[in-house]
């Protein structure tokens, strides 16, 4: 399994090769987690992909990236990451009774991902370190531990535990620090100087830009 | 939902809502999955009916149109 490339479904034209596909591919392959849907092939090699929370649950360094290559010497205003909530909030079902032909290196994987959203976080943190007022994440901390992501009948519970995060002072006191980061951008430093969730970056031209894409990683090997 | 089909938060949470009930309330025992893939597709594609009128439109926008407004 090769998990680290990522495979960026963009809806602007990139400069390099873009993967030729439909909008409901590119939705399917974004959301291939193992055990929850079947992987998909798309493109003219019938490539198979599976869903990037595989490599990259939290893609706040693809985002960087991907707005250095777009926009290399404008300025940068504020990014924003917004998390589904703390790590294992999102428990990747169980196989089912037929399934155990899952390989065991991908449930393993996912456990060992959960984490990755944090670490990622804690780095983007430290590359902000000294531009206070840039970088936000928003993650809701408690109560959807247990909630798994094929469980639709608990989405007010999922709204409730949001509405609770929302409240807390020091979040509350984060919102209004972030819309007025998206409000009044003040650029302090480019793209390119700072070394590189849905993400929004907010570039100092009063133009707000949600960079939509979504990513899916190449499944090279399956081991059945 | 929000960015390639530019839905607003409203319609984006109602059509999510959907989806989820409709995707996730049939379980299947055999196979790669624990869900239908053929249903979520099903879905998807009705969603991006709604909103351009054809559920094959390609992923890439025209250029100018790429990056959300203002």
């Amino acid at each position: 399994m090769n998990g680290n490339i990522p495979a960026l479904f963009r809806t602007y034209q990139p400069r390099e090769t873009p993967i030729e596909c439909t909008i409901w591919e590119a939705a399917r392959a974004t959301s291939a987690a193992p055990t929850v849907f079947k992987r998909i092939e798309i493109g003219r090699g019938k490539q198979p992909f599976i869903d990037g929370g595989v490599g990259r649950n939290n893609p706040s360094l693809l985002v960087l990236e991907e707005a250095k290559k777009l926009f290399g010497p404008r300025q940068l205003g504020c990014l924003v990451s917004i998390g589904t909530g703390q790590a294992n909030i999102i428990s990747i079902p169980k196989p089912g009774l037929f399934q155990q032909i899952i390989p065991t290196n991908i449930i393993l994987a996912l456990r060992s991902i959960m984490t990755d959203c944090e670490e990622t976080h804690e780095e983007v943190l430290k590359r902000f370190a000294s531009l206070p007022n840039t970088y936000f994440r928003l993650n809701v901390e408690h109560g959807m531990e247990g909630i798994q992501l094929s469980e639709w009948e608990k989405l007010s519970s999922v709204e409730a535990h949001t509405v609770q995060y929302m409240k807390r002072e020091e979040v509350d006191k984060k919102l209004a620090s972030l819309v007025a980061a998206i409000r009044a951008p003040r650029g302090q430093l480019t793209i390119e100087q700072l070394g590189m969730d849905k993400h929004l970056i907010n570039l100092n031209h009063d133009s707000t830009l949600l960079l939509s894409f979504s990513w899916a990683s190449n499944q090279i090997c399956t081991t059945h | 939902m929000l960015g390639r089909l530019r839905m607003d938060l409203d319609k984006a949470i109602e059509n999510y809502d959907e989806l989820t009930e409709k995707v996730f309330s049939d379980q299947k025992w055999w196979g790669d999955g624990k869900f239908k893939a053929t249903k979520l597709e099903g879905v998807i594609k009705s969603a991006v009916k709604d909103v351009t009128g054809d559920s094959e439109s390609p992923l890439v926008e025209n250029e100018e149109a790429g990056f959300s407004r203002t």
